[in-house]
């Protein structure tokens, strides 16, 4: 099955910006980097994405290998099947994660055969040296998937970093409880250094270091400033390209190419505005992607919204930055004390806003933010059955927003045969599949649902105010 | 000249045709499955031939339901939300929230002047469709309106703990195997699937009055558990399978009439009346 759909000759899936379009290259090339990089005898770490700490291992000439891209492209490439199989054959649950589990099969095949398993996706993952596991509140494999793989390579060490952050309630202050935070995230940070300079036998520059958080702080506004840019009507580049802007967001973090990637976009995403230039001719649904990872080997779907006259000007959806001035970070002249507070005031942001309204909470904030900034008719979620950390709640959230969010004017019959006007909320639409394991995917009942859900935007459009 | 509309509804158990001129004028109901879905022409015909019609005399025909994609002989598409949102307004005026218990989906619409403005869907389990009871009658033999009023009958529904059909269809072997009364059993069977519809419809907001249509609506035991389930009255239309097809036809209808009231030609597609060759 896996053979034939790999064989399967698909439809290129179209993106609105040349920025978009160069990311697949760009993946290849850093994917082969890794390869160059381990003949060349530098030192490459397996580590998970928005860990915060990608400044200390640029800053330490660690190659970092991002396991959640390696699952995700076997994903796109829809050639995930055959490790997702060779896991479960070793007795891992097929309702684990799908990214840990097309991981944990592809590097005990690898280990195995003591090279890479059969044509590779894009040359493969290569072994690494050491491993950084950094758990994420609720996110269990960021905890344990390098735990299992170690069992194929017991020599490989991991080194694992808590990295807290409180989690909401609308009666505790945060502040009263940061400089706890502040000073516990830095000495895990300070413990990481250690055992990076053990590994590589190297010190820290921490010069270097410092620049290298200067430059992912510019990189944060810069990345707010030209996502702002999609404001626009019609809007020049949608979720569907998101997902490809998100490589040098999450993997090229506290890198040249990183911000270069984002001046480029910016430019692109300006000159577009400026010919009024959408990512379609005639755009009639604005939609936010409102929480899920994407399925990764059905992102045309983004295209098929887009035949329907729907673009998405915002998703939150690894949108994982806020404007420095937002964040507010004191004046310190300690790296690890700003790549601290940027990590706890980034997953705080939301929550003064949420204790003023009732009912709400920080993730609902931000959906309504984004409804209103960015002029949104609709809704999207994709509940993604493997992924418990970024998609519990989702639909708690989508119910709440309903309850105290009722943003849409419409005219409705009243009982006296007049006319009046009510407040709706948003239509929204939750797909459920899964971000690797295309099993869980049936492309006509998804789209089923998007026209379903096309229609009922254009019933509220035709009785809106 | 006489304007006749035609809306067939393509669903995965069933294939349903309803041809409107003021009113109703024919409809019929014909098997779906592999083979018949290609053959849904011939339900059009039969459609036809009752109401003495020729194919060239219905002014527009929209096809819906699941297999409505590719069929050869409609002007548009619409899905069957849309089309079940418009049939049933045009037979409930004042109602506002439909349930459609299909052979392999539920759905729940809400409604407001005959257009959908929210829905829920569940298409992945089979545990919360027609083909859960489908699968059960066959398993213990009897039919579905067998199942239906044999449920009736009881006073001590059993509980099926099994949320999986495959595995509530062995929880249903076991329990008979045990000695449980065949009645308690079905209309716990019925109970476990209106816990399933009736969780997904709460997800709307649910006006006073429901209609439930689809082939879940003729189910008699069914509809009495989902209504205890919702704690709202069910109102069960003469005929539930066909209120997409009529939706459709109506909203067939509405195109033609708005083209005329725009002073515009009807945009209508190269249709012929055959077999139906993709899916």
């Amino acid at each position: 099955m896996a053979e034939e759909q790999k064989s399967e000759k698909r439809e290129k899936r179209r993106t609105a910006t040349k920025a978009a379009a160069m990311i697949g290259p760009m993946v290849k090339e850093f994917i082969g980097a890794t390869h160059r990089a381990k003949q060349e005898g530098k030192k490459l770490a397996y580590t998970f994405i928005c860990c915060f700490y990608e400044e200390i291992i640029r800053a330490m000439d660690i190659v970092p290998v991002w396991t959640e891209n390696f699952a995700g492209i076997c994903g796109a490439k829809r050639d995930a099947e055959r490790f997702l199989a060779r896991a479960e054959s070793l007795d891992f649950s097929r309702s684990l994660c799908t990214y840990a589990l097309c991981g944990i099969g592809f590097d005990q095949w690898r280990e195995e055969l003591g090279e890479m398993p059969p044509d590779p996706p894009w040359g493969g993952q290569p072994r690494p040296d050491f491993m950084l596991s950094s758990g994420q509140i609720l996110c269990d494999p960021r905890n344990k998937w390098y735990q299992a793989v170690q069992q194929f390579m017991p020599a490989v060490p991991i080194y694992h970093l808590d990295m807290p952050w409180p989690l909401y309630e609308d009666d505790i202050e945060v502040s009263e409880v940061e400089d706890y935070y502040i000073k516990y995230i830095v000495s895990e940070l300070r413990g990481l250094i250690k055992f990076l300079e053990r590994q590589t036998q190297r010190k820290m520059d921490y010069d270097r270091l410092s620049e290298l958080v200067d430059l992912s702080e510019r990189t944060w506004n810069l990345i707010w400033e030209t996502y702002e840019l999609r404001r626009a009507v019609p809007t020049p580049m949608g979720t569907g390209d998101a997902m490809n802007t998100m490589v040098p967001l999450v993997f090229m973090m506290a890198t040249q190419e990183g911000y270069h990637f984002f001046v480029e976009l910016n430019e692109e995403l300006k000159e577009k505005i400026a010919r009024k230039e959408g990512v379609i001719e005639d755009e009639k649904y604005r939609l936010i992607w409102g929480g899920g990872l994407p399925s990764w080997f059905a992102l045309k779907d983004f295209n098929y919204f887009n035949s329907k006259g729907a673009v998405f000007p915002v998703e939150t959806t690894y949108r994982l930055i806020e404007p420095m001035y937002r964040l507010n970070i004191p004046e310190t002249n300690d790296p690890l004390e700003r790549l601290a507070y940027r990590w706890f005031r980034y997953w705080t942001y939301w929550y003064d806003k949420a204790k003023k309204r009732p009912g709400s909470e920080p993730d609902v904030e931000r959906l309504i933010q984004y409804i209103e900034d960015y002029k949104i008719d609709g809704m999207v979620m994709h509940e993604a059955f493997s992924c418990r950390t970024w998609h519990l709640g989702l639909i708690w959230q989508l119910n709440q927003l309903k309850k105290i969010y009722k943003p849409i004017p419409v005219l409705v019959l009243g009982p006296n045969g007049k006319k009046r006007e009510e407040k709706r909320e948003l239509p929204s639409l939750i797909l459920e599949s899964d971000i690797v394991d295309i099993s869980s995917y049936s492309e006509v009942d998804t789209r089923n649902q998007i026209d379903a859900f096309i229609e009922t935007l254009e019933s509220v459009k035709k009785q809106g105010v | 000249m006489t304007d006749y509309f035609a809306g067939i509804d393509i669903g995965s158990t069933m294939t349903k045709v309803a041809i409107m001129k003021e009113g109703m004028i024919s409809s019929v109901i014909g098997p779906t499955g592999a083979e018949q879905r290609r053959l849904a022409h011939r339900v059009m015909e039969r459609g036809l031939e009752e109401a003495n019609l020729s194919f060239s005399s219905i002014t527009y025909l929209v096809a819906t339901g699941y297999g409505r994609l590719n069929v050869p002989f409609a002007d548009k598409q619409v899905t069957e939300i849309s089309c079940h949102a418009k049939g049933v307004a045009f037979l409930f005026p004042e109602v506002k929230t439909v349930i459609d218990i299909g052979g392999q989906d539920s759905k729940a619409i809400n409604i407001e002047g005959g257009r959908p403005v929210d829905f829920v869907m569940n298409d992945k389990c089979a545990a919360g469709s027609g083909r859960f009871l489908e699968i059960i009658a066959d398993r213990l033999g009897i039919t579905l309106e067998e199942m239906a009023e044999l449920s009736l009958k009881s006073n001590h529904p059993i509980k099926i703990g099994n949320l999986c059909t495959v595995f509530a269809e062995q929880e249903v072997v076991g329990k008979l195997a045990e000695g449980a009364p065949l009645t308690d059993l079905i209309a716990g069977i019925h109970e476990a699937l209106a816990s399933r519809v009736a969780t997904m419809a709460k997800k709307l907001k649910l006006a006073d009055d429901v209609v439930i249509t689809g082939g879940g609506a003729k189910n008699r035991g069914l509809v009495k558990a989902l209504s205890d389930a919702l704690g709202h009255r069910l109102l069960v239309p003469s005929e539930p399978l066909l209120t997409g097809a009529v939706g459709a036809a109506l909203l067939g209808r509405d195109i033609a009439q708005k083209a005329r009231r725009n002073g515009r030609p009807l945009e209508r597609k190269e249709r012929s009346l055959r077999k139906v060759e993709v899916f």
